[in-house]
């Protein structure tokens, strides 16, 4: 009897430890890419044209800090990846690439900043030095931190086309 | 005066008789007839001690008469004791018996009352053949997982990587005939290569075990062991068979051996191929996307394994030398629906058409391993030696994909498959030696010393750790005092010493220099490097037996050697959306570790705590940070090696109690905590924490009959904690509870014997997250409900007639 009555000390003791162990408060947050603001561009789906500037317009947030952000354009004539939205755009055929597009951008935002709004105006070029840049599929990806290192990915489908 | 004369005769007459000595031999065995090498022999109250031979033979020479308590123990076995009056010389053959009534029902595990056991004041769990086959999972480490303070890191159904007490990756070390084994630890996506048909015993050693096994063993040690040789004059051998309902997995593995006398031959050959394995979930939640599964099945995570060893060993009476050869073959496919954390949209008409073919993304590892040990058992001493050669060649392939620079069309000039997403081959060239003596009858010394040669290069069209050489040697001394009463106290000390060369390395593509700038170049990612490294380790520790109570003590001081991915690193890992960089200036992780084990046993109950805790003086860990970077991550979060104080503490508990003799209860149950006190991260634990974990076992053991041999049935009912304690970019891991069954027997049939062992895992098809799994952060549940059934069949035969 006496043992059983060890055993279910050690029993209790060790469910405490399972369940009763609370930590010190530490920021365990993501920060968020909210897609859901009216003037929000671009979303997935939308549309922009080589040789013509357009307005990337997202709200960001942390409960505590914001880190910096990343914007990157690939082609996705392949249809490889990464979309991280429920919505499916209709794609374009799969196709070789000859000239693709690409774009990678930090950016950093100031110190101190819990809430952000990105009114960022990117040139997108017509060509390069190896001709104009192919149409079609393209993922627009940012990535946002927050100060503790915490990240969010957003990819979305877009069409790039020649106007 | 004619009395003194009387006198002298009768001293000188006693004198005589006192010095004149005998002989005491034998033999050790199992149940089973196999020698037991290397059981613990001592004569007491002399304090003689000695360890059997390969044939399990022992020899105490010129013994003066008297009455002797003879004891023997072997971890893992049931320690014999005899009281002897040796006034005749003896030949004695004794049988040891596997641990079966007491923690072995909950876990096979090394009494602290066991001499052998206290060759180490450090923790030990021991698991055998019976408990491997009993628990079979899908891969070595999943097997163990059951054991406390063991986790299982996996990726996938058949592949996984050991972790003890948390510590995983670098921080253990698994060896295997004395030799460290060398692949590929420190990937995320690398599983232990090794074939667990051809293990017989493991031993874990939980805790820093730097003293004995050198760097990385700061974490523990996981010793496989292939130790048994036949008796002279057979030949035999078994057929193993295992299926699993969940990933469709056929297996099995043929042994056969052969001894003449001095010479025996042992062969082993392996297979495994699985499908696809079933998850309780009808479609993955990667962020926010739902990808659909085809029948529940984990699209592409098929695949398939072949193994096989060859030994030969020259055994005589005082000298053993032996030579393990083998080749492990193992490709298996990665999740399509996702590489690593990066989702992808997958050709599923390609993929659903089957679940037993594998296509991108996969890895294929092909580990070759030679090892010549030679032992001497003499009455003095015992000297071992080993060499090792090894060759890993791993490789990871998927469609080629332009990240961030890389030309959109794959240039065919080349040397590498636009396919072959990276690479990594390494030559490791390891000895080590050591001599045990007993310089005084309560004292043994043991003195060692081990060095290892890697070279490693890489290939493929990703870039994350540049092609290293590195040298390590070790040299250390280890005393053991037997003080009165059973108490053990024990010392060691270590100097270790070594380097790392590691290589420039160059993309093979252009990328633009700088915003708005057209000038493109070839970026560097690694420079060489040069590095040495060196470091004093000890430890002392305290074994005492007090009536019922047994308890023990270890402090120490373990470290590690950085890496080359810690020290060199500069690369994109894609699946992780992580830029990782290396540190040149990173110093060896050196760890401070207290341990104790307290055990208190009697007829029907036997309770067991191993609490410990461990300061890290410089704990190296991947910081993720919150910048960007566009040249060198191609727009991705850098990630840095970085160095902070660490604080964990912890401790595995585990019981028993026998409510008669064919019922039994057990609980295991595992916890730690860690805290990182300095740095970026002060106040976040350590990535891949385990959660707290409570296991409740009953096993019920029927008497047998003629034909049924030993039957059991037991059940598994595991209670798994919340893990909230996590570090970016880690996701909070919710408690589980899982119910196994295991049911089995040895069935006598026309002369032939088979054993059978079935087991029910996720009896209740659970649907449930393990946080130290390799898909957790996509939200890739464990496998749901299987039957695992595996089928020993023994033949032998004397060669004698």
């Amino acid at each position: 009897m006496r043992n059983l009555i060890i055993l279910s000390l050690l029993f209790t003791i060790f469910l405490t430890g399972i369940y009763g162990c609370q930590k010190e408060e530490i920021d365990d947050q993501k920060p968020i890419i909210d897609l859901t603001d009216e003037d929000t561009f671009p979303l997935s789906c939308d549309t922009v044209y080589f040789g013509e500037p357009f307005t990337i317009q997202m709200s960001i947030s942390d409960n505590k800090e914001l880190g910096s952000f990343n914007i990157s354009i690939h082609h996705n004539f392949d249809h490889h990846s990464h979309s991280t939205e429920v919505t499916t755009c209709d794609l374009w055929p799969v196709k070789s690439p000859v000239n693709p597009f690409v774009l990678i951008q930090d950016y950093s935002i100031p110190s101190g900043t819990a809430l952000y709004q990105i009114y960022q105006i990117l040139e997108i070029p017509l060509s390069n030095e190896n001709g104009i840049f192919d149409e079609g599929d393209y993922h627009f990806f940012i990535s946002l931190t927050d100060k503790e290192g915490w990240s969010t990915q957003k990819g979305l489908s877009i069409k790039m086309l020649q106007r | 005066m004619r009395r003194y004369y009387l006198l002298i005769v009768i001293l000188g007459l006693s004198y005589m008789a006192n010095s004149q000595t005998f002989t005491l031999k034998g033999t050790v065995s199992d149940d089973l007839g196999m020698p037991l090498p290397g059981a613990t022999i001592v004569l007491n109250p002399s304090h003689f001690g000695q360890a059997t031979d390969a044939n399990g033979n022992f020899v105490f020479s010129s013994m003066p008469k008297g009455d002797y308590t003879l004891e023997i123990t072997y971890i893992g076995y049931v320690a014999y004791k005899q009281l002897l009056t040796i006034n005749k010389s003896m030949d004695m053959h004794i049988t040891l018996f596997p641990v079966r009534q007491t923690l072995q029902e909950v876990v096979v595990t090394g009494h602290l009352t066991d001499p052998a056991h206290k060759e180490n004041s450090l923790t030990v769990d021991v698991a055998n053949t019976a408990f491997l086959k009993q628990h079979m999972g899908g891969d070595l480490m999943k097997t163990l997982d059951r054991l406390p303070g063991v986790d299982a890191m996996s990726i996938g159904s058949g592949q996984s990587k050991p972790a003890i007490r948390g510590l995983g990756f670098n921080r253990v070390v698994v060896v295997e005939h004395g030799i460290k084994h060398e692949s590929q630890q420190w990937g995320s996506d690398h599983g232990l290569e090794i074939d667990q048909y051809a293990i017989e015993r493991v031993e874990i050693v939980k805790g820093p075990a730097s003293l004995m096994y050198g760097s990385d063993a700061i974490g523990g040690v996981i010793d496989l062991k292939q130790s048994k040789i036949p008796e002279p004059c057979t030949a035999g051998g078994n057929v193993d068979l295992t299926a699993n309902s969940n990933n469709d997995l056929i297996g099995g593995s043929l042994f056969a051996y052969v001894r003449k006398n001095r010479f025996y031959f042992t062969m082993r050959a392996s297979v495994a191929d699985y499908a696809d394995y079933k998850v309780p979930a009808d479609s993955i939640d990667i962020y926010s996307f739902k990808a659909a599964l085809h029948n529940r099945r984990l699209r592409n995570t098929a695949g398939e394994e072949q193994n096989i060893h060859f030994s030969v060993g020259f055994v005589e009476k005082h000298f053993t030398n032996r030579i393990f050869m083998s080749v492990l073959n193992n490709k298996q496919g990665f999740f399509a629906n996702a590489h690593g954390l990066e989702p992808r949209r997958v050709d599923t008409d390609l993929h659903d058409a089957a679940s037993r073919d594998i296509h991108f993304p996969y890895q294929e590892v092909r580990h070759i391993k030679i090892v010549n040990k030679s032992d001497i058992f003499r009455e003095n001493y015992q000297w071992s030696a080993e060499v090792g050669y090894q060759q890993n060649l791993r490789q990871e392939w998927s469609n080629y994909v332009n990240h961030g620079y890389m030309p959109a069309v794959f240039p065919d000039t080349l040397p590498f498959d636009a396919d072959l997403e990276r690479a990594f081959d390494k030559y490791v060239l390891s000895g080590n030696t050591k001599i045990s003596l007993r310089p005084f009858q309560n004292v043994e010394s043991i003195f060692g010393l081990s060095a290892e040669y890697q070279s490693n290069t890489i290939d493929g069209r990703g870039f994350i750790i540049p092609a290293f050489k590195q040298f390590s040697s070790g040299v250390f001394t280890y005393w053991n005092y037997r003080l009165p009463n059973n108490a053990v106290l024990q010392a060691g000390l270590r100097y270790d010493a070594g380097f790392l060369h590691t290589d420039a390395y160059y993309d093979w593509f252009e990328s633009p220099k700088g915003e708005g700038s057209d000038e493109k170049i070839f970026v560097q990612r690694a420079s060489e490097l040069d590095r040495s490294f060196s470091n004093i380790s000890w430890s002392v520790g305290y074994v005492a037996t007090l009536r019922d109570f047994d308890f023990k003590v270890n402090l120490g001081k373990s470290f590690r050697m950085p890496i080359a991915k810690e020290l060199a690193a500069n690369g994109v890992n894609y699946h992780h959306f992580s830029y990782e960089k290396g540190n040149a200036d990173l110093s060896p992780e050196v760890a401070y570790q207290i341990d104790f084990g307290l055990e208190w046993q009697s007829e029907k109950l036997a309770i067991g705590l191993t609490p410990f805790g461990t300061y890290f003086v410089n704990y190296i860990y991947l910081n993720p940070g919150f910048e960007h970077d566009r040249l060198y991550g191609n727009g991705n979060q850098i990630f840095t090696y970085s160095q902070s104080e660490v604080l964990r503490y912890g401790g595995e508990l585990h019981a028993h109690y026998a409510i008669s003799s064919v019922l039994r209860l057990g609980i295991i149950g595992d916890y730690v905590y860690s805290l990182q006190t300095s740095g970026d991260k002060k106040g976040f634990a350590l990535p891949f924490s385990p959660p707290a974990s409570l296991l409740l076992n009953a096993r019920f053991e029927p008497q047998g009959t003629k034909t049924f041999v030993n039957p059991y049935l037991s059940m598994d009912f595991r209670l798994v904690g919340n893990q909230n304690a996590i570090v970016p970019p880690e996701e909070k891991t919710s408690g589980y509870q899982t119910v196994n069954l295991a049911l089995g027997t040895q069935i006598n049939w026309n002369k032939q014997s088979f054993n059978v062992a079935l087991q029910i895992q996720n009896l209740l098809n659970a649907k449930y997250f393990n946080h130290t799994s390799y898909y957790r952060l996509i939200n890739v549940p464990e496998p749901g409900r299987s039957f695992v059934l595996n089928i020993t069949i023994p033949f032998n035969k004397s060669l004698n007639n």
